[in-house]
């Protein structure tokens, strides 16, 4: 039996995977890509990222300043060796994006302009106006089509990494228009296939934002790293979660409670608006059960008032803000505050990457929001994401071309079997199954509310032993699911059970890394355990796959070199 | 594109019927439009033929002995008139003018448009009426 | 409030049972006034019907995946609020002009070739290195080609359009748009490369101006505006001496 195959295999299509496939082809134009992704390239959730992507591109910046930002940002959990290759990079990577088309927004001499940022001391989030992830992703997707080493295989389902001996040599995807199972092989993979925000309710991440690859890697042994550190953006509307950027506050809005008072003077005094997201989500939260929110027909919320700011500049920096608050909260930003309350936002962890995106299994590298390669430890800076996925994606596209030059193609019978043998796990536990009676939708739901009480912004050992508990009855409850829809053609009722089964699979694991980390740092914040405990947890935790419900934990030492953990105060 | 993409998989193309144009208000006026460019050309050959005749001296054009085709002028007029309309109404969107290296904003374009027009009708029908007497 | 009801019908077509689509009614409870037709079609599948099927993601009118026809007018369903409609009911037919493939979900293919068939991507006769930094652009030049950069591939441009559902063969109002974005980006040099496809018969001729393209682009872009400009600009470069310059 012959398959498909390639040089290199990308999973996913947002900015990471469409970055490093370039890289790819760069490395050396001979080489085959394939990228498979869920959803048409230009669908990924990069396109909802909104304020910027941070790189020191001003004289009066300077790389040790970002860098030291970013790892106070992180709390001390970033890999400081990362985060210094990545601001050197990052520049590189955002004139890169220039040369390629991305509208950039730019000061009046036509150089790239920066705006303030959240955890930044300077200016150094390059934007195009407040709809960066969407630019920069179609500029770069758009790019990829003059590559005609790059095949895409769009609107296809990756359901498990191949592995032989030792080595990861493609994926098993359905074909969502025929239904067909497919086995695409390659020297090596990439994972890119973003976060995982809808194991939470109230999220700011797309439908399509279901821990993918995360599942992936994890059930072929590679460990997740840092789990329990799920980002919650301060700026959320209400009810549907939609991202309110921070670049509102970048460009001076402010943050007032119901007292009109601009409450962050007690948390973060010198920053204020801009303050890290954890800091202030945690702020907004303790606000709310000290009573001093709004209470509207969707749970409190906050003002995040940017009326003093004029209409010129709200048009000019933020009219995406402008339209959002227009179509979906019927409030013209110009007159009235925008609600706003925290909302999960991004996952710092990720598969166990290094800094080219190496993963411990040969063959298989991560970057992007799927990856942790250690650059954002307990707390991402905001506009730091956007510029991950570029160095990290290209770094990674890089390595695997390197890799491949010397790597043989995978053999074919293997393969074949564990194309049969997926096939036939799928069929029998979805397609073909009989009798069942839960709804995915059902599971789905409360998972997603149970994750929102139980590893929110402040979380308890009891809180997450309870949710253990949920997350282990929901998984037995899923063995029982009902599939109504018996069609191979775009089923998306089997695509929902197999990203809901993905998602019960991270969900346990962000709980029980969670539980397991008994101090607070960067966003994990215990209410039992209030101080960092560097002594204990200056630790990476890595979470492996056993066969009970719970992961087996391992601890790795996070890499100190320049900058010396100290109390994070702004 | 997709190197997946089955053509196997059956697809159902919905017919488009004769009556799309009639779904819409603006795909009524847009036929409308369209079809306003029908009597125009009619009337313009009957022109051509009126001034034919206007060549063979006083018996040939002649308004007056002209009835039909002064019937068809008047129909004919909010056709012109409509399509005239449209036709500057939509310059503007099209026009792209720079005044001191500034886009020129599309209201002030289509505004000169109908200035524009309107001045010209009035030079035209003076200089007719002028003739006329 | 509490119990304030609304139908949806969708349309149901599976290639594997069905000859043609049928619709398919369903009485669910609109029990927010935030509620937008997605939510309604999320409440279906969630809780009354798992096999209705459909393509969204972010909600928020920025990823283009979720267009629809409804009650007769291509929208984003993600910000086409059910408020609107009530207490009438809201027909949900996939986007027109488009092979059906399932249910809610269009073949998309046709416009993925056109897409990359008008060379979206910057063109230079001679590319700068990295290492000379940015190409200087001020936002006046950026201000000429923003509203057509503007564009989510959402197709709700193509299903208006009655050229192209004549005549699958029309390049297309997005299509175009994009292509204009390029041309009139001061980075860019690849005007003359993207001339034969935008001045074939099938690419801005083709269009007659009927402008229903602008009216449903949920981003503003003014696809129809883009084209007569170009046929504009196009008839320029081929009757003036220096019309063909770069």
């Amino acid at each position: 039996m012959d398959f498909e195959s390639y040089d290199v295999l990308v999973v996913g299509g947002g900015l990471a995977g469409i970055r490093a496939a370039i890289a790819v082809v760069e490395a050396n134009p001979r080489l085959k890509v394939a990228m498979v992704s869920k959803v048409y390239p230009m669908r990924s959730h990069t396109v909802s990222a909104e304020g910027g992507a941070a790189a020191v591109l001003r004289p009066e910046d300077s790389y040790e300043t970002h860098a030291f930002d970013t790892i106070k940002g992180s709390d001390y959990l970033a890999d400081q060796d990362v985060v210094e290759a990545f601001v050197r990079e990052a520049p590189i990577e955002v004139i890169q994006m220039e040369h390629w088309g991305c509208p950039w927004s730019r000061e009046p001499d036509g150089k790239i302009s920066a705006r303030p940022f959240g955890g930044m001391t300077t200016w150094r989030t390059c934007f195009a106006a407040d709809k960066t992830g969407f630019h920069m992703l179609h500029t770069v997707f758009q790019t990829s089509l003059k590559f005609d080493q790059i095949h895409r295989h769009d609107e296809a389902f990756a359901t498990k990494l191949l592995v032989e001996d030792g080595r990861c040599v493609g994926v098993v995807a359905i074909d969502m228009r025929s239904g067909k199972f497919d086995a695409i092989t390659a020297k090596a993979v990439i994972l890119a296939t973003g976060g995982l925000g809808r194991v939470y309710a109230f999220t700011t991440n797309g439908n399509i934002c279901t821990g993918d690859g995360m599942a992936l890697a994890y059930r072929a042994g590679v460990g997740l790293k840092d789990m329990e550190m799920v980002q919650f953006h301060p700026t959320g509307l209400p009810f549907t979660g939609i991202l309110i950027t921070e670049a509102v506050r970048g460009e001076g809005g402010y943050l007032t409670n119901k007292d009109g008072e601009r409450f962050l003077k007690r948390y973060v005094p010198n920053k204020m608006e801009l303050g890290p997201r954890d800091i202030i989500s945690r702020a907004m939260t303790t606000e709310f059960e000290e009573g001093r929110g709004f209470e509207g027909a969707h749970g409190k919320y906050m003002h995040l008032d940017v009326r003093h700011l004029g209409e010129a500049v709200i048009d000019s920096k933020l009219p995406f803000m402008r339209e959002l608050g227009r179509e979906f909260v019927g409030i013209d930003i110009v007159h009235d505050p925008i609600p706003v309350r925290p909302v999960q936002h991004y996952m710092m962890g990720g598969v166990d990457a290094d800094i080219s995106g190496v993963t411990p299994l040969a063959g298989l590298y991560a970057a992007g929001e799927c990856a942790n390669v250690g650059l954002n430890g307990g707390n991402r800076l905001g506009s730091n994401s956007l510029s991950e996925c570029l160095v990290f994606g290209a770094a990674a596209g890089r390595q695997a071309a390197d890799y491949v030059s010397s790597a043989r193609a995978p053999g074919s019978n293997p393969v074949g079997a564990m194309l049969k043998d997926e096939t036939a796990r799928i069929e029998a536990a979805y397609l073909d199954k009989k009798g069942g009676d839960e709804r995915i939708g059902a599971i789905r739901e409360e998972m997603q509310l149970a994750m929102d009480v139980g590893a929110g912004v402040f979380r308890t050992r009891e809180g997450l032993e309870k949710l253990t508990k949920q997350l282990g009855t929901l998984r037995d409850r899923f063995e029982k699911i009902k599939i109504e829809d018996s069609s191979r053609t775009f089923n998306t009722e089997l695509m929902a059970a197999m990203e809901l089964d993905f998602m019960l699979e991270v969900a346990d694991v962000i709980t029980y890394s969670a539980l397991a980390r008994e101090e607070s740092r960067g966003a994990h914040s215990r209410r039992d355990y209030p101080e960092r405990d560097d002594a204990k947890y200056l630790k990476h935790t890595v979470a492996f796959r056993t066969d009970d419900i719970s992961p087996r934990l391992e601890y790795r030492d996070v890499r100190i070199t320049n900058f010396k953990p100290q109390a994070r105060t702004y | 594109m997709s190197a997946e993409a089955e053509t196997a998989t059956r697809t159902y193309r919905p017919p488009m019927g004769a009556g799309w144009w009639t779904r819409k208000g603006h795909y009524f006026w847009y036929m409308v439009r369209e079809f306003t460019a029908l009597p125009l050309a009619l009337w313009l050959l009957w022109l051509l033929y009126e001034i034919q005749r206007a060549g063979r001296g006083p018996s040939g054009y002649y308004p007056p002995n002209s009835t039909a085709f002064v019937i068809f002028s008047a129909i004919c007029l909010p056709f012109a008139l409509y399509h005239s309309f449209t036709f500057l109404k939509l310059a503007g969107v099209i026009l792209r003018v720079k005044l001191l290296d500034k886009p020129l904003a599309s209201g002030v374009i289509v505004a000169t448009m109908f200035g524009t027009w309107l001045v010209a009708s009035v030079v035209v029908g003076a200089v007719l009426i002028g003739f006329g007497r | 409030m509490a119990d304030k009801r609304i139908t949806i019908r969708a349309t149901r077509f599976d290639p594997e049972k069905d000859k043609s689509p049928r619709l398919q009614s369903y009485d669910i409870p609109f029990s927010d006034d935030s509620m937008v037709v997605l939510d309604a079609l999320n409440y279906i599948k969630s809780h009354v019907d798992g096999s209705l099927s459909y393509r969204w993601s972010c909600r928020m009118g920025i990823c283009g995946s979720c267009g629809m026809t409804v009650n007769g007018t291509p929208k984003l369903t993600c910000s086409a609020f059910l408020r609107d409609y009530w207490p009438r009911s809201v027909t949900v037919t996939p986007l027109n002009n488009f092979p059906i493939v399932r249910d809610l979900v269009v073949d998309m293919e046709d416009f993925m070739h056109k897409l990359k068939s008008i060379k979206p991507w910057i063109i230079r006769k001679q590319e700068i290195p990295l290492g000379a930094g940015e190409h200087r652009q001020t936002m006046d030049q950026i201000g000429e080609f923003r509203q057509f950069s503007q564009c989510i591939n959402c197709m709700l441009c193509y299903a208006a359009c009655p050229v192209y559902g004549l005549d699958n063969e029309f390049l297309g109002p997005a299509a175009i748009a994009l292509a204009r974005r390029y041309n009139l980006d001061s980075r860019d040099q690849g005007t003359k490369e993207r001339l034969p496809m935008i001045a074939h018969p099938d690419g801005i001729w083709e269009c007659s101006f009927v402008g229903e393209c602008s009216v449903v682009c949920p981003k503003g872009v003014d696809p129809a505006k883009a084209i007569q400009q170009t046929k504009l600009d196009t008839t320029m470069r081929f009757v003036l001496p220096y019309g063909n310059r770069e």
